[in-house]
């Protein structure tokens, strides 16, 4: 019973993914002929449809989703890009590193990359163009710094991975999130201003003004102090998870409203609609995944396919390699959220076999869809920050592989040195 | 679709027409519950902490909200073809055969869903005939799930309008 339904259940989910059926369809069509040829009760379908996001702890993905929007489209990255720039001040690649630098802030308010890519590709890429920047290297680099998102808290992926990981807390995940994100945004820096001295753009202007610095603060303050009030609130013990998602809408809401006065009814009404699609996208896979991982745990799939992994190799650290590799090559097909939930059931009993620390593990499994997210040929961030800076996803190749190769060591740091992550939650006692 | 650039999937572009009943239906309801979600979560922080009553058994309501986002929310994304989907091999395939693979693949999500509808009724039918009642409010259970079989019966009406919209490009 065991093989034939792993058989349907992986054949199936797979060979769907590969013709296009909707990620959600796909896992919910394998899970069910699983659960009607193994006769395990075709009940357990609506079941686990229902039990699969009806949890409360999930609730905080709708409403970061909405928080970040809010911040988005009230033109906060504007005035963040203008206080950075009056910070860096005129110097070679400058403007990159500004990017790179709002995309990390704006991770700290938003949770997810495209959003966070998109907004500061949009204010930035005007400005880059003039100095020089070719379009492909803008695309790239915002991609790259805008992944840094899901890392940075709060997190879409971090949501999901403590609700589908019983025992991890949220708030160990968003801290130990922290020092990894900046760590991966930091080590853009380095090809991001190599490229710029090789090719001889983004060179510093000595007739450019440099804005005034108080000023450019005043206006970015409301902004600056999202991340805070978030963060703070959780850490404080305030807020939980949800609870400071949902002062962050209404913080932002009153930012838009009433100090930058760019938000109105009509703005308010299509971000609530924007964010209840995006949400919903998501939460649907997670409804069918639900179906999915239920009927495998059953014939036991996962513990199967975890033991032929591990059979495999019994060397920690190839193990180790061996999973980033496949999370990579995934993260290049499929979108970030969506490898949790295909994933997680398999690795979760090898994690367990080396007793690795689950808190860590989430956050190197979050780091890997991070580089994911700007790899060709399937790169969310890349997609949308292509269509910002006017190129094709094929011209960035030779730009984005130097963004994938520093992050990528970014990541191998904090697989082999796990205090990396840790210590933040430790030190402050969440973990 | 130039305003939708951070909604993520992008979908095939395989020429259809937009559906004739717009998805602003599903958009509108989407809007109005994620508000009276993000309301209901705010005022239960205010009066946590304002005053020492809880009313955080709204949670069991709040999660209902949820589902009915996540199947509405859902609906306008397959009107539109904006769900998460590999579309990389697809868009290789000379654009006729993308057609005639999508009205498969659109068959089968009506198959899923449409069994998604029919089991669930008759999930929310047992609640109702145990009379089932909920932890928090103590209300009859079937209220809430209720939502699932609605909602998924209109998932179903979309992704056959989007089938009839995909198999008149084919011909």
């Amino acid at each position: 019973m065991a093989l034939e339904g792993s058989v349907i259940l992986l054949g199936l989910f797979f060979g769907l993914l590969f013709v296009g059926m909707p990620l959600g369809v796909a896992l919910g069509i394998a899970g069910v002929a699983v659960l009607w040829v193994e006769k395990l009760g075709i009940m357990a379908f609506p079941t686990n449809v229902w039990t699969g996001i009806a949890k409360y702890p999930l609730l905080a993905l709708p409403v970061f989703i909405v928080a970040g929007m809010v911040f988005e489209r009230s033109g906060v990255a504007e005035r963040l890009v203008k206080f950075a720039a009056a910070c860096v001040g005129n110097r070679t690649g400058g403007l990159a590193i500004v990017a790179v630098i709002v995309c990390m802030i704006l991770g700290g308010i938003s949770g997810s990359g495209p959003a966070d890519a998109a907004a500061v590709a949009a204010v930035l890429a005007p400005a880059m163009l003039k100095q020089g920047y070719p379009r492909p290297y803008i695309a790239s680099l915002t991609a790259a710094a805008g992944s840094t998102a899901i890392l940075i808290p709060p997190s879409i992926a971090f949501i999901v991975y403590s609700v589908l990981v019983p025992g991890v807390s949220l708030n160990a995940l968003f801290l130990g999130g922290m020092i990894p994100g900046i760590l991966a945004g930091l080590s853009l820096l380095v090809p991001a201003i190599w490229l710029c001295k090789r090719g001889g753009f983004g060179l510093a202007n000595p007739d450019d003004v440099r804005p005034p610095l108080w000023q450019t603060f005043k206006e970015a303050i409301w902004g600056l102090a999202a991340p805070i009030v978030i963060i703070g609130g959780m850490r404080s013990g305030a807020f939980t998870p949800t609870e400071a998602a949902v002062v962050a809408v209404f913080y932002g809401l009153f930012v838009g409203v009433f100090i930058y006065r760019t938000l109105d009814f009509a703005a308010i009404y299509k971000v609530l609609a924007d964010s209840a699609e995006i949400a919903a996208v998501v939460m649907i896979i997670i409804a069918l995944a639900s179906v999915f991982a239920h009927a495998g745990s059953t014939v036991g799939t996962f513990d199967a396919a975890a033991n032929a992994l591990i059979a495999f190799t019994a060397n920690e650290t190839v193990m180790l390699l061996a999973i980033t590799v496949m999370l990579l090559i995934a993260g290049m097909l499929i979108d970030g959220v969506s490898i949790f939930l295909v994933f997680l059931p398999i690795l979760l009993p090898i994690a367990k076999t080396y007793s690795w620390d689950l808190t860590w593990f989430g956050i190197i499994m979050t780091m890997n869809i991070a580089i994911g997210q700007f790899t060709p040929p399937m790169a969310v961030n890349l997609m949308v920050t292509c269509k910002v800076a006017g190129c094709s996803m094929e011209s960035t190749v030779p730009w984005v592989l130097w963004f994938v190769l520093s992050m990528l060591v970014a990541l191998l740091l904090v697989t082999f040195v796990p205090e990396v992550a840790l210590f933040l939650p430790r030190w402050l006692g969440d973990l | 679709m130039s305003e939708h650039a951070d909604i993520q999937a992008p979908g095939l572009k395989l020429g259809e027409k937009p559906p004739r009943v717009p998805e602003t239906l599903e958009r509108m309801v989407g809007a109005g519950v994620m508000a009276l979600l993000c309301l209901i979560t705010f005022a239960n922080v205010v009066v946590r902490y304002f005053t020492n009553i809880s009313f955080a058994f709204t949670e069991e309501l709040s999660v209902a909200l949820m589902v009915s986002v996540a199947l509405v929310g859902a609906s306008a994304a397959f009107a539109m073809d904006r769900h998460i989907r590999l579309t990389f091999l697809v868009e290789r395939l000379p654009v006729a055969r993308q057609r005639q693979l999508e009205l498969l693949i659109l068959a089968t999500c009506l198959f899923l869903f449409g069994l998604l509808t029919w089991l669930s009724a008759r999930y929310v039918w047992d609640e109702y005939r145990f009379e089932v009642m909920s932890p928090g409010l103590g209300i009859p259970q079937w209220r809430y799930t209720v939502a699932l079989p609605v909602l998924s019966a209109v998932i179903c009406l979309r992704i056959m309008g989007r089938l009839v919209r995909v198999f008149r490009t084919v011909r």
